[in-house]
């Protein structure tokens, strides 16, 4: 097994701190090392070319580089020594730079001490490294999106103009979502259907998008670029290709009539119906629930359309990638009771005032008090009914409903110029392009607006009367209008939630499906291969909507476009003979990438290799291609093999984090002691408590885990987990006589260099002050004594 | 049916009549009730701090695993919030630690949906049904808020209660307003303004005798209400009764027993009525 060790000076960047002479005669010194040398810049195309003249030269097989930190030039060694026909994985680097030379820059010799450290180290793990092959694999060029919305519709029709196939489930009986059935809408205030109809005609008439409307998705299984979707596409009891939309001559004839959904309760509609002229696929619905089976739409359908005894279709789909749009739902205005929405008559919802708006919708535009059917003389928009509130669990802002409002006020203004018309706001929230311009148009308009949360709405005598504080001039008031209009919030969607359980998506507080980085990845799911847009994530106006499903499509395209795909090899995988089939791995791998079926099994192309199931495996029968449990071992034991610190700390930081800010910190030169000797692992969760014992048993005093700041987990809750398994942690060294102090869990984001010297610096104090590592048992062991004395 | 009781502090000063008509009424429907030991304040001492508050509370729930019945609404307002803050294991593992008796989770009712259970429909026992009698029901903020079983702003439960002794339950908008009490101390006059409001409105609606759960609520409409008249100029006169009293009354019970001579203005003019409209029918 020969290796080759390769101390960089990286100018004087090192060897300004480091006796690089000395160094490289240990590197010699370790077992398994045929060669090593000091390079002037390891990453120039002389350093490379020398590692390359070497691995020929010396046959080696593996190559350990000291110099900056991996997450800088992993990637170019990587290549160099896969240029000169050694497996990529092959490579270790020893951070002696960001991590030693950089920090330590006033205390040369016991630097050197340390990058002696982790030189050892990295050729201890060096000589346990395994070539790893790259799978590709091939994937579907089929993508599903779920939810027929504007974000929905904008997501299939870029990719499938981009050439992927897309299958498009909508579970009502026609797509285009809310924006269908709203008037025109700001902040340019163009009539909404008039420039979705035509989105949802080309959906119609892609040859690349098969539709299924009226239909769920009730399973999913599979991973990235090959999940199975089985689909049911319920009974519309009309054969949509048959039908010709002309639904007069079945729903004149029709006997049932029942609130239209589609109106929000304001209109009516028949037992077979089409929800709104507009509807895709223009296609009659028979709704089983209210009809009576009298069959007159049978007979009366000239098109002989009708199918009284259709069955639902069980329909099985191959994607590669899910989008997930299915949107937002209203707010339910009756939870409210202070305001009594469906008690009084007049009290409505802006969605009742966006359909009465609506030249095609139930007043045919009017907008009329529905206790007298006249025209309102002076109407009052209530804002933030069902959102920020805690009252009923929604402390969240729904961001669109100021601007419904505004919107709303100014259409009623231009039609009825001398309706008078009052907006109670909290404050007004209209920050977006052209939005605050809007705003200032509906004051120029003569809209009133009073600062005030409203309290309560009263009937008196039929009357409606608004009682609040105005909290600009400090008075009670009670105000009468002749409508109310709630301006009631978003909430996530309830036919979505068994759909996120199939997915495995996580919810944040909001109840909102929860994207994988607040900032970084708007459109990712946690789960590789799923995408979410539009409402789904949170509540958003149209353009941010449209804008989010076309962020997915791109992130879909680019995922699938080549056909196949490329698997770090650095997943976890199961020893079936081990495993007791306890299922703590499925509950815990944040990808659902496990499934115990008979024993433990890892889809490979799912798994992300965070180390959290091989950590938590009771029985260690799940381990890791890259990271294995043996590295990180021999790396313990080498950083414990000559003891030259007190306190010695072994201390294991997440790739994405906290690894990251000890590098910050070089980069920034904060000076720290040299006490630690870091071991990289991909999350603060692969740390199993067996490393930290065999840490503290071969002499080390203390062992520090850094991972990412609680809620930025890179994989999802990996730090929740570190931590539960520190405190347990804790409980056996405080059995078997150690100071449960000696392990220490710390967070720190990369961008808090200090916070991590910071919190280095606190635990060298606290070990200290401790003592070395067994202090404790001795004590222990004297009191004993004296106690038996 | 077996329960705890709960008087709660006003029991034993301004709302005597709470207690006392809460006792006979328990008495004459067969309820056994069982008074704590060792009670202490509900809560509504400490409502600023509300880990006190629900320690509090917990100290008095934790003695007893019968369902707890309180007739004052501040009581079950401060007993049931503290009920479900005591579900978050963090409130509860504080509290515990410093109980001696632990807490182990409790059930709080008001004697108002006690006696409407102990009652059904038609109930011999009813001897003066109140036929005719013209009935504001008043809830008052708390027993509906924060944490009350019913609708926060249209109960119907006084409304059955009240059907069931077959008087009339009139349309009483105000039901579920603050009585102002809570701000009498600090805002004399904003309180009296509320007060009077709600003595107004039951005048408005034609009730004969406002119905109250809560002994604050009963404090400022009946024991102010001649103040408050004085001091707008406008007779009310409308007797204020504790719901257990009117449910006494239609059960027969007698004035002494059921404290009706400790009210301010006094009912004994319904309760004649109530007499003389039985001889008339008989
Ligand atoms: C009163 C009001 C007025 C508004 N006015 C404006 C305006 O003027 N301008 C503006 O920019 N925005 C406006 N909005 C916001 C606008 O409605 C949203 O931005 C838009 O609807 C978001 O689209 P979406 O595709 O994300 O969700 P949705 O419109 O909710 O579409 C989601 C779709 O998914 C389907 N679905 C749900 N669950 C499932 C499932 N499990 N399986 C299959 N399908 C499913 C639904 O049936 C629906 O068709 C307004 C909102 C309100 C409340
Ligand atoms: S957008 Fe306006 S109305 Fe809607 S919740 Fe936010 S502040 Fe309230």
């Amino acid at each position: 097994m020969p290796i080759g060790v390769y101390v960089c000076h990286c100018g004087l960047n090192i060897a300004g701190v480091l006796n690089m002479e000395e160094l490289k005669r240990f590197a010699e010194s370790l077992p398994d090392v045929t060669v090593a040398r000091d390079l002037q810049f390891s990453c120039s195309d002389i350093g490379q070319e020398q590692i390359q003249k070497d691995i020929a030269e010396f046959k080696l097989d593996r190559v350990v580089v000291a110099a900056c930190s991996p997450r800088l030039h992993e990637p170019t060694f990587r290549r160099a020594i896969s240029k000169a026909g050694l497996n990529p994985y092959m490579l270790e680097m020893a951070n002696i730079r960001e991590q030693c030379s950089w920090v330590h820059m006033d205390q040369p010799a016991m630097a050197t001490e340390k990058a002696k450290d982790l030189i050892r180290m990295g050729v201890a793990k060096a000589a346990l490294l395994r070539p790893l092959e790259p799978e590709s694999i091939p994937v579907s060029k089929y993508v599903l999106v779920i939810g027929g919305g504007v974000a929905g519709i904008a997501a299939a029709l870029d990719m499938a103009d981009a050439g992927l196939h897309v299958f498009l489930v909508e579970r009502r009986p026609t797509i285009g979502g809310y924006m269908a059935l709203l008037t025109d809408v700001f902040p340019t205030n163009d009539c909404s259907i008039c420039v979705l109809g035509p989105k949802m005609s080309e959906v119609f008439n892609h040859p690349d998008i098969t539709l299924f409307t009226y239909s769920e998705v009730l399973g999913v299984e599979g991973s990235v670029g090959n999940f199975t979707v089985s689909v049911i596409k319920r009974a519309r009891y009309v054969d949509e290709k048959l039908c010709k939309g002309c639904i007069n001559e079945c729903a004149g004839v029709c006997p049932v009539e029942v609130p239209s959904e589609y109106d929000f309760g304001i209109g009516k509609r028949k037992a077979i119906y089409i929800a709104y002229p507009q509807a895709v696929p223009l296609a009659a619905t028979i709704d089983p629930k209210a009809c009576i089976g009298c069959g007159r739409c049978e007979q009366a359908c000239p098109a002989q359309a009708v199918r009284l005894e259709q069955e639902p279709e069980d329909i099985k789909l191959n994607v590669g990638a899910i989008i997930v749009a299915t949107g937002w739902q209203p707010f339910d205005a009756s939870r409210k009771e202070e305001y009594g929405f469906g008690r009084y008559r007049d009290v409505i919802t802006t969605l009742q005032m966006e359909r009465m708006l609506n030249a095609s919708g139930p007043t045919k535009g009017d907008v009329v008090a529905p206790s007298t059917g006249r025209i309102a003389d002076s109407i009052a928009f209530l804002q933030c009914v069902g959102s920020r509130d805690a009252t009923v669990g929604n402390p969240y802002c729904s961001r669109i409903c100021c601007m419904a409002s505004l919107k709303n006020a100014q259409l009623v203004k231009e039609k009825y110029p001398e309706t008078d018309i009052t907006i109670y706001y909290i404050d007004i929230r209209a920050c977006g392009e052209g939005y605050e311009e809007f705003y200032l148009r509906a004051q120029k308009l003569g809209i009133n607006f009073v600062r005030s949360r409203v309290s309560r709405i009263e009937e008196v005598d039929g009357r409606l009367f608004l009682i609040f504080e105005d909290t600009q001039t400090a008075e009670i008031k009670r105000v009468h209008h002749d409508m109310a209009v709630l301006s009631v919030g978003l909430e996530p969607e309830k036919n979505a939630e068994v759909l996120g359980n199939l997915l495995g998506l996580s919810r944040r507080p909001d109840r909102f499906f929860e994207i994988a980085h607040p900032k970084m990845r708007p459109v990712e799911a946690h789960i590789d291969g799923v995408f979410i847009a539009g409402c789904a994530s949170g509540p958003k106006e149209i353009p941010i909507s449209i804008a989010q499903g076309s962020a997915a499509a791109a992130k879909a395209i680019k995922l699938l476009h080549k056909g196949t795909l490329e698997l770090e090899p650095t997943s976890a995988y199961v020893d079936p003979d081990k495993c007791i089939k306890c299922k703590l791995c499925v509950d815990i791998c944040p990808k659902k990438a496990i499934s115990v079926k008979s024993p433990a099994y890892v889809d490979e192309a799912a798994c992300k290799g965070c180390g959290s199931c091989a950590a938590a495996c009771p029985v260690d029968a799940i381990n890791m291609r890259f990271f294995s449990d043996e590295q990180i071992l021999a790396q313990v034991r080498a950083a414990t093999f000559e003891k030259k610190e007190s306190p010695l700390i072994v201390a294991f930081l997440c790739n994405w984090c906290s690894y990251g800010a000890a590098d910050l910190a070089g980069t920034s030169r904060i000076q720290y002691p040299t006490n630690a000797r870091n071991i990289r692992v991909m999350c603060s969760a692969r740390v199993d408590p067996s490393f930290v014992l065999e840490a503290l048993r071969r002499g080390a005093d203390g062992v520090l885990i850094a991972g990412c700041r609680i809620g930025e987990c890179h994989y999802r809750d990996g730090n929740y987990q570190a931590l539960q398994r520190v405190q347990v942690l804790k409980g056996v060294l405080e059995k078997i006589g150690l100071n449960p102090g000696r392990v220490k869990i710390v967070w720190c984001a990369a961008s808090e260099g200090e916070i991590y010297a910071k919190d280095l610096r606190e635990f060298i104090a606290e070990l200290k002050a401790m003592g070395p590592v067994g202090t404790e048992l001795k004590k222990l062991k004297n009191n004993r004594n004296e106690g038996e004395a | 049916m077996k329960l705890a009781y709960y008087p709660g502090c006003v029991s034993q000063s301004t709302g005597k009549e709470m207690d006392a008509s809460t006792r006979a009424v328990c008495t004459a429907l067969g309820i056994e009730i069982e008074e704590l030991a060792d009670w202490n304040c509900c809560g509504a001492t400490h409502v600023s701090n509300e880990l006190v508050a629900t320690g509090l509370a917990a100290r008095n729930m934790a003695q007893t695993d019968l369902p707890i019945m309180t007739a004052c609404s501040i009581c079950y307002s401060n007993l049931r919030a503290a009920e479900e803050r005591l579900k978050e294991p963090e409130v509860l593992t504080k509290v515990n630690a410093v109980l001696d008796k632990k807490y182990r989770g409790a059930e709080v009712r008001h004697a108002l949906d006690v006696m409407l259970e102990a009652m059904p429909e038609g109930d011999e026992r009813i001897v003066l049904p109140l036929k005719g009698l013209l009935v504001a029901p008043y809830y008052g903020c708390l027993l509906t808020r924060p944490a009350g079983l019913y609708s926060a702003e249209f109960p119907v439960i006084l409304e059955t209660l009240i059907k069931r002794l077959e008087a009339e339950p009139v349309d009483f908008r105000k039901k579920t307003a603050c009585c102002g009490g809570p701000i009498f101390m600090p805002q004399e006059n904003a309180a009296d303004d509320i007060a009077f409001g709600i003595l107004s409105e039951a005048k408005r609606a034609g009730a004969e005798v406002i119905v109250t759960v809560c002994p604050l609520c009963h404090l400022m409409l009946d024991a102010k209400q001649k103040i408050l008249e004085q001091k707008k100029g406008e007779k009310i006169g409308i007797p204020v009764l504790y719901v257990t009293q009117l449910v006494g009354i239609a059960l027969g019970l007698g004035p002494e027993e059921l404290g009706l001579f400790m009210n301010t203005v006094s009912p004994m003019g319904i309760v004649e009525k109530a007499y003389e409209r039985m001889g008339n029918e008989s």
